[in-house]
């Protein structure tokens, strides 16, 4: 397998508090790998570093081979690694089908002389955008929602939705953060059976997430941070059975009695 | 409506615009129809940042300002013809409006809103105090009109109303044709998606930036344009054309006739130039009553008269349907 994406000593202090701490992490081509952890062990900041949200106190993140560390939030979509958010976030005022569109916005590239004539070249784009923005919206199941404003879908269609905009501009890498939280169990399944989909297509996926039949179920490999440093790395059943991922959970106290 | 229906309608509406001329005979209101026009430029331009890309720029006036007296300065002091000046006030007013968003598009809310009112105040107090150039409150005066010329077969200086107003409909139809041609493409898109999530719109890597620039840039250009008009047709500019209640008369026809769409800066733009002036008959009343409508109008009708419109045609439609069961 090849590594499309590595983090290096990655490393964020806010005040004096560092929310990450020494992070090494690989992504490998084709993988779902999950990033798992107590809260505020530093997810969601290892998120906001490897996406150009925050900027590391140190360390580099490469992307095949590539240093990408300070480039821009939409430089860094532009090289195909698109991220959902944990805090549900759509265009509110705009159709389902629209905000896929506007998640389309990397596929599109007619220059503006043409967009001003409206020549074939513009219809034609148009149309490919709208045809994608349906085909997406059908891969997720909101197809029948296509025209409802994006403020009016219910919790669990928001965050479909939220999956349908990254999906749009056809990343090689999508970073899900916590995509089934505020989900009901058939939603979660939906989604799950989503992501597997999306491998199968061939994207690669970094997950946070706290449902554990979730991560069990469908990760390749799985990184545990608590405290901001990773702990353990390894697959499925070697993180079940890691004894400091399950004192980092439920505290050494539980390991204690158990012994006992 | 059928395809063929509307088709109809506009035709109608277009004929009804080239022949307009001589069903308004007198000049007054004909002159209330150019203030119109003119505004349509202001309102539109200003929409693109306001309406699409969610930015308050009060600070709009400005450009309408530096597009008069670019073009009228080259006129009078070097005998610029008003072709070229206007093309040179368009440009004038999009390179300021480069250079204001390159340092003010980076911040966004209130900080962007105060900065383009103090750069608006900053341009009418250059333009007030540099007497040397712009002779300062006297204005300036006998800009010369736009003279049409064919080497051989005519050289007419326009004079009269309907000879601006032709020329006034052509800048219009171009304003509109090239908004509703940005606003359609992924430009447009670009521009909804930075108003409704600027961090989602990020994050699928629209350069929130850019597209700010692009809306901001091609709003003070159509500026420049209606200010150059404006010196051309009044023949008489002067500082007050910066004035804060300038760009608030372009705000109100945003929002009153309904901003983030094509229509509604439109619509704004005719019914509040002719409107206050029909109120005149109120006399001393005029404002408070103009006042008055605008309060009820905010209340009820939040999203602009275009809004409105689309529900009534949408309930229309909806009882057509239920005839049919």
């Amino acid at each position: 397998m090849a590594t499309l994406l590595e983090a290096k000593e990655l490393t964020i202090f806010f005040g004096g508090l560092a929310a990450v701490k020494h992070l090494n992490m690989r992504l490998e081509r084709k993988e779902i790998l999950s990033l798992i952890g107590p809260n505020g062990a530093g997810k969601t900041t290892a998120f906001n570093l490897i996406t150009g949200f925050y900027r590391p106190t140190e360390g580099r993140v490469f992307y095949k081979g590539e240093d990408i560390t300070l480039l821009k939030r939409h430089q860094i979509a532009g090289k195909g690694i698109i991220r959902t958010f944990q805090k549900t976030e759509v265009f509110p005022q705009v159709t389902a089908l629209e905000s896929v569109m506007i998640g389309l916005h990397l596929k599109e590239s007619c220059p503006v002389i043409d967009i001003l004539f409206n020549n074939r070249k513009a219809r034609e784009e148009e149309k490919r955008t709208r045809e994608k923005a349906l085909e997406t919206l059908e891969f997720v199941g909101l197809f029948p929602k296509r025209e409802v404003l994006s403020r009016n879908l219910s919790y669990g269609e928001m965050r479909l939705l939220e999956i349908a905009v990254a999906l749009g501009g056809n990343p090689e890498i999508l970073l899900l953060d916590e995509p089934t939280s505020g989900m009901n169990p058939e939603e979660s399944y939906r989604a799950m059976t989503l992501i597997e989909k999306m491998r199968e297509t061939g994207v690669t996926i970094l997950l946070v997430e706290h449902d554990m039949n979730v991560v069990m179920g469908i990760s390749d490999r799985i990184v545990v941070l608590d405290h901001g440093e990773k702990i353990a790395e390894g697959l499925p059943e070697e993180i079940q059975a890691n004894e400091e991922v399950i004192k980092a959970y439920l505290g050494s106290d539980f390991i204690h009695a158990q012994a006992n | 409506m059928n395809m063929r229906q509307r088709t109809l309608l506009y035709s109608a509406f277009a004929i009804l615009l080239l022949v307009l001329p001589l069903i308004i005979q007198d000049n007054y209101n004909l002159h209330l129809v150019i203030m119109s026009m003119i505004f349509i430029l202001l309102a539109s331009g200003l929409n693109l940042i306001v309406g699409y890309v969610g930015q308050l720029s009060l600070g709009h006036a400005a450009f309408f300002g530096i597009g008069a007296y670019t073009s009228a300065l080259f006129n009078l002091k070097l005998g610029v013809p008003f072709w070229a000046g206007m093309v040179l006030a368009g440009g004038m007013a999009a390179l300021i409006g480069f250079l204001l968003g390159y340092v003010t598009l980076r911040v966004r809310g209130h900080c962007f809103v105060l900065i383009t009112i103090a750069f608006a105040e900053i341009f009418k107090l250059i333009h007030f105090n540099w007497v040397d150039l712009t002779h300062g409150q006297m204005g300036l005066s006998d800009i010369a009109p736009p003279v049409l010329k064919l080497p051989g077969l005519f050289n007419l200086a326009f004079s009269t109303k309907s000879q601006y107003y032709y020329l006034a409909l052509i800048l219009v139809a171009i304003t509109i044709y090239v908004n509703s041609r940005l606003v359609h493409s992924r430009l447009g898109r670009a521009f909804i998606g930075i108003r409704e999530n600027e961090v989602l719109a990020e994050s699928v890597g629209i350069n929130a930036f850019k597209y700010s620039m692009v809306a901001f840039v091609v709003g003070a250009f159509f500026a420049g344009i209606a200010g150059s008009y404006y010196a051309h047709y009044i023949t008489f500019i002067s500082p007050d054309l910066f004035s804060f209640s300038v760009t608030t008369t372009m705000i109100v026809m945003l929002v009153m006739g309904g901003k983030g769409t094509v229509a509604g800066p439109i619509v704004g733009a005719v019914i509040f130039t002719v409107l206050p002036e029909y109120l005149r008959i109120a006399e001393k009343l005029r404002l408070p009553i103009f006042g008055l409508l605008l309060l009820v109008g905010i209340i009820y009708m939040p999203q602009g008269l275009i809004k409105v419109w689309e529900n009534i045609l949408f309930k229309l439609r909806a009882r057509g349907h239920g005839n049919l069961t």
